[in-house]
């Protein structure tokens, strides 16, 4: 049980002991079982923050400086200088592993730190020699010098920056026309930090921070590794990455609270309504499939398309596997966004047999206004006003979208805007008695 | 061994990986700057900006296209070496593209861009940039223009070259520096 639902519960074992709910050894032992109840700690909470904040504005300062270039110096001064922000750096980070090793903040802001001076100093050995070009070369050395930060000092922030490292250098190889797949390798290497989070408490802030930006990383990454040797492939990867991500946050993170603490819940969410919304469209569905593949791709060098069969297969097969178990645990939502991979290979398969873009552009109307209707009507019934919305918004973007397709006159679409508008408006106001006679009856 | 002390040594070995990149970046430059040979290469400066590592002058190098027969055979992006001499000139050219790095000659990384049949149009990989001050560097590119048009005088740098490693040494206007030549034509 996360540490504020055992707040809650011993804050309620007072009030339950005196009316005889509970017996003084009940609530004695429920006090054993669940241990104690950390306090949250805002002060502390600030001081890694603004530690934090303080240590990217100093790095980024002395990367400013660096960037001036003195000129007048005379190379054996700058090369000595190139390494003194480093040497600093990790003068502080040593520090703080001897010292401050149980300070979160300093930890966090001793890495973050010496991540940043990492590229300092290498761009200043490069500005000293005129050393250009290689930019994917100089990401990758950067991020890869900074990954043993992240174990050592135990902090979130120099993960954060070598997820945003590698991510840039798969795009930059991707752009460079390079084979960009050893991004998945990378990023596994975060891997084991982030299952240690996970085992000690996997609601505290740093795993949280960082399935975030692994989210939004993945996201990127899947799209520029893939080869593109199978046209359309993106469409049955992306739909099973983002059930995928749904159906983890559903089941392993379900006692989280707070939109912000369930990264993988609703990143997967918004993602699974965005692509389906998109899928309603004409070009998604245009020239795929096994009539189009591009031959030359193969031909050129037949390793490259090994990224785009496991990528395709493994990221979908393993959405469907939860689906399964979504279904032995009756859960509607996750069967709701978990069918996503299988409507959308259904889709892919219509689309390459007919050639045609209606079916499977037709598959998604209906499963998006399924699904949006879903989320309305048991947003309402279990009075959550954000699913209602989001129910509402999908039906609505739906129409819209179909309407704007159609060659509709003015009136009739203003006359649209109008309905959607008062729905929005009464099922809000709907939302909002209810709650409030609810909270009255309490 | 216990658990800090392993700690510890991680991030000793970790200490000494950081510092050894930009060593070895160091000592692989300045043993080009002591023993490679020089080459001097034309060039046009432009100035963009970029954030990581200060103002720069971009170096536009010649020659950029190579007599290459069978040039269709290179094809577009591709890597390749230029087999380094000197002309008659005095500046440097390609005597040869290679797809491997060869053995006992000085040759330069480039990236074949287009063919046009007789010739390869190649982009120089790694000699691009001329590092400067902020304010120095837009000066340079504005003050070049403005001379080679009264003047149509040469700009070239002069690059060490060490197997195929190039180290720019320095960028020449009109025979001199490019710093002392900004000081004589300061406005």
């Amino acid at each position: 049980m996360n540490n504020k639902a055992i707040q809650w519960l011993y804050g309620e074992l007072p009030g339950l002991v005196s009316r005889g709910v509970l017996t003084p050894d009940a609530d004695s032992r429920l006090r054993a079982h669940y241990g104690p109840a950390e306090a949250e700690r805002p002060a502390r909470l600030a001081i890694i923050v603004f530690g934090v904040l303080g240590a990217l504005l100093i790095g980024a300062g002395i990367i400013l400086v660096l960037a001036h270039n003195w000129e007048d110096l005379s190379r054996p001064v700058r090369v000595v200088l190139s390494f003194l922000p480093l040497a600093l750096a990790q003068g502080l980070a040593a520090w703080t592993l001897v010292k401050r090793t149980e300070s979160l903040a300093w930890r966090e802001g001793a890495g973050a730190l010496l991540f940043l001076m990492i590229g300092a100093s290498i761009s200043l050995v490069a500005q000293t020699y005129n050393i250009s070009g290689d930019l994917p070369g100089f990401l990758l050395t950067w991020s890869l010098l900074g990954l043993p930060v992240v174990y050592l000092l135990g902090a979130v922030m120099p993960a954060l920056l070598y997820v945003w490292g590698i991510t840039e250098w798969a795009c930059h190889i991707r752009f460079e026309d390079g084979f960009s797949a050893g991004y998945w390798l990378l990023a596994a290497l975060l891997l084991p930090r982030l299952a240690a989070w996970l085992r000690t408490d996997r609601y505290q802030v740093r795993p949280t921070l960082l399935m975030w930006a692994g989210c939004i990383s993945v996201t990127i990454a899947a799209g520029v590794t893939i080869e593109r040797v199978l046209p359309g492939l993106w469409i049955i990867l992306y739909a099973g990455l983002f059930a995928l991500m749904f159906l983890a946050g559903e089941f392993w993170f379900s006692e989280a609270e707070g939109f912000w603490s369930r990264p993988l819940r609703h990143f997967g969410a918004a993602g699974v309504l965005v692509l389906s919304f998109l899928f309603t469209f004409e070009w998604p569905w245009h020239a795929i499939g096994w009539n189009y593949w591009h031959w030359q791709r193969i031909h050129d060098s037949v390793w490259r398309s090994i990224p785009d069969a496991v990528l395709g297969s493994v990221i979908p097969l393993a959405a469907i596997a939860l689906l399964v178990t979504t279904l032995r645990r009756k859960s509607p939502l996750g069967l709701i966004f978990g069918l996503v991979p299988i409507i959308a290979t259904l889709g892919y398969c219509l689309s390459s047999l007919t050639g045609t873009y209606a079916p499977a552009a037709g598959l998604f109307d209906i499963y998006l206004f399924a699904a949006g209707l879903w989320l309305l009507v048991t947003g309402i019934q279990v009075n959550q006003q954000g699913q209602m919305n989001v129910g509402l918004l999908t039906i609505s973007a739906l129409i819209l979208a179909r309407f704007f397709d159609s060659d509709l006159n003015f009136l009739l679409r203003g006359l649209i805007f109008i309905g959607l508008g008062i729905a929005f408006l009464t099922a809000n106001l709907m939302m909002l008695r209810r709650k409030g006679v609810n909270h009255e009856q309490a | 061994m216990n658990k800090r002390n392993l700690i510890l040594l991680g991030f000793v070995m970790t200490v000494l990986a950081q510092l050894a990149v930009p060593a070895w970046m160091i000592f692989e430059r300045e043993r080009t700057l002591r023993e490679g040979e020089v080459f001097k290469f034309k060039t046009q400066p432009v100035d963009p900006a970029d954030a990581f590592r200060g103002r720069y002058v971009w170096l536009r190098l010649e020659p950029d296209t190579v007599p290459v027969p069978g040039a269709s055979a290179w094809s577009y992006r591709q890597k390749a070496f230029a087999v380094l001499g000197s002309g008659t000139n005095g500046y440097a050219m390609v005597k040869r593209l290679e797809r491997t790095k060869p053995v006992g000659e000085p040759a330069l990384k480039v990236r074949v861009n287009w063919s046009d049949g007789k010739n390869t149009h190649i982009s120089w990989e790694g000699l691009d940039r001329y590092y400067m001050m902020e304010d120095k560097a837009p000066a340079a590119e504005t003050a070049y223009r403005e001379h080679n048009r009264a003047t149509n005088q040469n700009c070239y740098i002069t690059v060490r070259v060490r197997g195929s490693m190039g180290v720019i040494e320095n960028l020449y206007i009109e025979n001199q520096p490019i710093q002392t030549w900004l000081r004589e034509h300061k406005k």
